[in-house]
């Protein structure tokens, strides 16, 4: 749970996901990540594999769900 | 921040805000659900409704994951966290919804071993920590948090860690949908469809909605340019007689969904017959439970649950709220008896809930209206 906006906000809860950026990769299935706000933690990648240092993952609930690609600028 | 700065652009903002002016027929009135309980809390956290013209309306949907749970199964887990040496794991805003005997916080302070986690792994971790213990997570969430639970619960099996157990809660996105869809009372021009759920689900569940019922579904993500997109390619699809499923949120929502968490969804759940929604009543086939493969692993079938069915407090219009029926303004107890800090209803309980959101974001926009 985060103080987000003044607000008690449970990311998890919310089915918010969060990008987080691989530092490292774990020969069982995880990654140590790091969020934008320095929080750092083990995520399982076996949905998003093949994973490598640097890589930006969509994560929710301690799971990357999706490697964040595109095009930011897509948006008219 | 990349992929963050680029959504929140003001002047674009107002330029897509002035494309949907011009795509609005005078006269008409248009009601659009988002349907995940993530754009409610940006669309008042960012007053997107502000930048809309009046006769858009948007109707908040069932997509919080705390908001859907009833009370007597918060009463169950409340239930099971009371059995000798049970360590009970959930996620931190299921903590705080009522049950019919107070919330899963409450039995904390009463003396069960409650414990928040952020993950299913957090709850493993806890297992492998105390291995004289039995430790139960309790699963909920739409099919963005099933498939953490799916891959615990096998990760366990590899492990041989026996004293660890799931009650599985996850639920299911289009069950609902077709529930509203189906109700007299609600009349919707358009669907904001569901950013996250959506990586794993992909667009295709989502057709029957234009298919069978007529309505355009824009799926979309969670920063207020994508919504305010998301809003106006509904509107363009209803000025040019369009009716179909849409994805703005390309740059993290294949149209297939993600395969492989599927795959493992689909080895470790299956479908339960009936599940209760607050709010909703029974859905059919919208709850998840453990496959027998994996029935060794879940907590119904090792503690006894009591499987309680418990009414809403009368005061709580919750599932007219969740229905998009009313707005959480006009529920009899919003901002007096029901609060963030003292909710009655699970609408006030998540920052994700319409009560919720709107009572920490948009009601002083509101009041500013009203004075």
């Amino acid at each position: 749970m985060t103080d987000d906006c003044g607000s008690q906000h449970c990311i998890t809860c919310g089915d918010i996901a969060t990008a987080m950026t691989v530092l490292r990769v774990d020969v069982d299935g995880l990654a140590l990540c790091e969020a934008e706000d320095g929080t750092r933690e083990m995520v399982q990648i076996a949905l998003v594999d093949p994973v490598r240092a640097a890589d930006r993952l969509l994560v929710h609930a301690g799971t990357a769900l999706a490697h964040q690609g595109g095009d930011p600028c897509e948006i008219r | 921040m990349r992929f963050v700065d680029e959504f929140r652009d003001a002047e674009l903002g107002r330029a897509v805000a002035g494309q949907i002016l011009s795509l609005v027929e005078p006269g008409r009135h248009y009601k659009v659900m988002e349907v995940c309980g993530g754009h409610t809390h940006s669309i008042y956290k960012y007053g997107i409704d502000d930048l809309l013209p009046a006769n858009v309306e948007l109707v908040h949907g069932p997509g919080c994951p705390v908001c859907v749970i009833p009370m007597g199964r918060v009463d169950d887990g409340i239930s099971v966290a009371h059995h000798d040496g049970v360590i009970f794991t959930c996620f931190g805003d299921m903590m705080r919804v009522p049950g019919s005997d107070g919330s899963l916080l409450d039995a904390k302070a009463a003396g069960a071993d409650i414990r928040m986690v952020y993950s299913p792994l957090d709850a493993l971790r806890i297992a492998r920590q105390n291995p004289e213990r039995e430790v139960v997570f309790f699963a909920i969430g739409f099919e963005t948090t099933a498939p953490s639970t799916a891959l615990t619960l096998k990760r366990a099996r590899a492990e041989g860690v026996t004293n660890f157990s799931v009650m599985c809660s996850h639920v299911t996105i289009v069950p609902p949908l077709r529930a509203l869809l189906e109700s007299p009372d609600l009349r919707l021009d358009g669907f904001i469809g569901p950013g996250h759920v959506s990586t794993v689900v992909g667009a295709r569940p989502f057709e029957f909605i234009p298919a069978d019922y007529g309505r355009p579904v824009v799926i979309s993500g969670f920063e207020p340019l994508d919504i305010l997109q998301g809003i106006e390619m509904i509107l363009c699809q209803l000025a040019t007689g369009r009716c179909e499923v849409e994805n703005q949120y390309k740059r993290v929502v294949p149209y297939e969904g993600n395969l492989r968490a599927l795959e493992v969804m689909a080895e470790v759940f299956e479908l339960r017959p009936h599940f209760e929604w607050r709010g909703l009543g029974f859905i059919s086939h919208s709850g998840l439970k453990l496959t027998d493969a994996y029935a060794e692993l879940d907590a119904e079938a090792r503690f006894n649950v009591p499987g309680l069915r418990v009414a809403d407090p009368k005061a709580c219009q919750c599932g007219e709220v969740l229905k998009g029926v009313i707005k959480p303004w006009e529920c009899k107890v919003f901002g007096t008896a029901c609060t963030p800090e003292r909710p009655i209803g699970t609408c006030m309980v998540s920052s994700e809930g319409a009560c919720a959101a709107y009572y920490n974001f948009g009601r002083f926009a509101r009041e500013r209206e009203v004075v």
